[in-house]
């Protein structure tokens, strides 16, 4: 007989039970599996969960090492000020100092008083209350600043801008953030605090973004991990009356583009003191020059170098030590690059080395340019005829200070580097040859008489800075005025609840 | 046809049995899709490397490529998969993904989690598939089998590091960011 499963289950009842009750097991297994699915799928984002409950804008470094001991303890290796490579490192280093020619080009703005090659991030509060760009703001001094200076030195900032808005954050006055903004550059900057992944906390990046209709926080991670680091490293500027932080991003993010945005506002800085230009300071524009380098086009990001995975015991973790690549070859450039630690070094400071004396060449030729144009002015120049000068020694100090006020983009792209300087030299050498026909015009028609500058502490006297009385003014503040703003900040802070253990 | 038939009709219930079990089989029915759906079966068509971390296990072997300089060349599958045709391909990730899929849920693996024969020799033919000029001279020394007899070494015999790194285990990187699973529940019901 053919089988015919009906006709056996009307034979034998029994049967269809049999395949009732196995169906329903099948079912159930199914749904357990369901459930084991599910669980382990929550397993996933539980892995990421830290220890301690912390709160989005906890500013207190150390408190999220406690969740992350491992990470803040690299963090905490930012102390370490002993590596110094050619041209810059972990080092404070004087760059007026090194390079006097700078104070005649910031001649006129607060950069011609003190102006330093940048400490680890640790040490952001401390720098930026010790530099005399800050001033000793007392009841009687003005204000050198806003707390737009504050924008890029520490967690406490998204944790103020939270609470009284980023508008007027910008426009209060430097000091009066001072007992608010107290805790290094730290994990809050960078990090969400339910899981750690890399979030973008900083107004104007997010600002600018939006204005391009772009948004931020669709970024892949590979993306993040330069934004994270852009959220500082680039040309900004304080837009108006309210010192709003702006990045000039609206037409591009080459050196023609943000000259082009800031020529439409007809912004300026300050008006150089002896040429009477108006100039436009770069900020650190790391960022826009990386992207135009070869890392940066073969999917390189910021931590990929200066924050390389590392091993410690059994664990591999990032390393919060952010730092010089060359003090870190092995974990940074030799992740990819198969030659020797000597060559990669070697083949950097070559680089390096190249752009710098391009740049010094257009230095030259600014440092001459102003102080010529002095003369002139001496001389009895009009506006007028000075017009078609300072555009020029505006547009070569642009370009200038796009390279020298960027860290590391002798490296990150000596092309566009020496592409820029080059630039500035060809508008340097117009402003010199209308420098020399307005001078021959005034009727002198011999070369003008360049001081001595070769220390740094003469520059600052030919600019009429008296760099003693500044210095312990600056001090006196530092000693006496400085600590009761700190005692505030102590006093605020030992109220906010630590965090809690959660498991 | 004829015979389709015929077994069709050997299985149809009797008349008065119809409802009910077409119920229990569209219950069946959905509880495999609900499975599907839940396990994100489809995506173990793709190339993604986020996939490889559907089960959390492989997160350390995810986040070393994720910073070795293999990343901006090769997923996961370009080498740990044949890739020499897609019948070899689909079948091996196919016996592969079983049977992890398998020691995933049993939760058999152990805190190392080391590749198999099979998978070594996939993995050297993709080294190779990759980087042939460079391994010509190699090759003409040394197959992959005469390794295995003990004659000559293997690519990552030398290149230890390469793009793992030596030390993974399952909490060697604790707080990596990696692609987390989206919930399963649908935006509209929360």
């Amino acid at each position: 007989m053919k089988f015919n499963l009906r006709n056996l289950i009307e034979k034998k009842p029994w049967l269809g039970w049999v395949l009732f009750f196995v169906t329903t097991g099948v079912v159930f297994v199914l749904g357990v599996l369901a459930a084991s699915i599910i669980q382990r799928r929550a397993e996933a984002t539980l892995l990421n969960v830290p220890l301690y409950e912390l709160t989005e804008f906890e500013p207190r470094n150390e408190m999220w090492g406690k969740a992350y001991p491992r990470e803040y303890e690299t963090y905490q290796r930012m102390a370490d000020t002993s590596y110094t490579s050619k041209y810059n490192g972990s080092a404070m280093r004087d760059a007026l100092g090194e390079d006097p020619r700078l104070v005649i080009l910031f001649a006129g703005y607060s950069f011609a008083l003190e102006y330093n090659q940048p400490r680890g991030h640790i040490y952001a509060i401390d720098d930026i209350h010790n530099i005399l760009r800050t001033g000793a703001p007392n009841e009687d001094t003005p204000e050198m600043q806003t707390a737009s200076c504050w924008t890029c030195k520490s967690p406490d900032v998204p944790r103020v801008i939270n609470e009284i808005g980023a508008a007027n954050f910008y426009k209060t006055p430097w000091s009066g953030m001072i007992s608010e903004i107290v805790n290094p550059i730290g994990c809050a900057n960078c990090h969400n605090a339910d899981d750690m992944t890399l979030k973008i906390k900083q107004v104007p990046l997010i600002e600018a973004y939006e204005r391009q209709d772009k948004d931020i926080m669709q970024a892949t991670l590979n993306e993040r991990r330069s934004l994270a680091c852009a959220q500082c490293h680039v040309e900004y500027y304080f837009k108006g009356e309210g010192k709003y932080v702006t990045f000039p991003w609206d037409k591009g993010m080459s050196v023609e583009a943000i000259e082009e945005y800031y020529n439409t506002y007809e912004f300026a800085d300050w008006i150089h003191q002896l040429s009477k230009t108006p100039i436009i300071k770069a900020q650190h524009p790391d960022y826009e020059i990386f992207t135009t380098g070869v890392h940066y086009s073969r999917g390189v990001s910021c931590a990929d170098c200066h924050m390389p995975y590392v091993r410690e015991g059994s664990q591999k973790l990032t390393d919060h030590q952010v730092q010089s690549p060359l003090n870190n070859i092995e974990n940074s450039c030799m992740v990819c690059h198969r030659e020797s630690k000597e060559e990669l070094i070697a083949n950097v400071y070559d680089r390096q080395d190249k752009v710098y004396q391009q740049k010094l060449l257009l230095e030259d030729l600014l440092v001459s340019s102003h102080i010529e144009t002095a003369y002139a002015i001496e001389l009895g120049a009009t506006d007028e005829q000075l017009i078609p000068i300072h555009k020029f020694l505006r547009a070569a100090q642009w370009r200038w200070d796009y390279v020298a006020a960027s860290h590391g983009s002798s490296f990150h792209s000596p092309v566009e580097c020496l592409r820029i300087i080059s630039a500035g030299i060809e508008k340097a050498s117009h402003a010199r040859i209308e420098i020399a026909r307005l001078l021959a015009d005034l009727g002198y028609n011999k070369a003008v008489e360049i001081p001595d500058l070769s220390t740094k502490a003469k520059a600052q006297e030919y600019i009429g800075l008296d760099m003693k009385k500044l210095q312990s003014d600056k001090n006196e503040w530092v000693e006496k005025k400085l600590p009761n703003w700190l005692a505030i900040a102590k006093e605020r802070e030992s109220k906010i609840p630590e965090p809690k253990r959660i498991k | 046809m004829l015979q389709i038939k015929n077994i069709i009709a050997s299985i149809l219930p009797p008349a008065k049995w119809r409802v009910p079990v077409i119920i229990v089989l569209g219950t069946l029915c959905g509880v495999v899709l609900y499975n599907f759906y839940v396990s994100r079966a489809w995506s173990y068509l793709s190339d993604d490397p986020a996939t490889c971390i559907n089960c959390h296990v492989m997160t350390t072997q995810y986040v070393t490529w994720r910073h070795s300089s293999h990343r901006e060349y090769a997923t996961c599958n370009d080498c740990h998969v044949p890739q020499d045709n897609i019948f070899r391909s689909y079948y091996f990730k196919a016996m592969d993904g079983l049977r992890h899929s398998t020691i995933f849920t049993a939760r058999t693996y152990k805190q190392s989690i080391r590749i198999r024969a099979p998978g070594n020799k996939v993995v050297m033919e993709n080294c190779i598939r990759c980087h042939g000029e460079l391994t010509e001279m190699v090759k003409a020394n040394v197959t992959y089998k005469e390794t295995l007899e003990g004659n000559g070494k293997k690519c990552w015999d030398c290149h230890k590091e390469v793009p793992h790194g030596t030390v993974r285990s399952l909490t060697t990187t604790p707080w990596a960011e990696v692609p987390a699973p989206k919930s399963p529940v649908p935006e509209w019901i929360k």
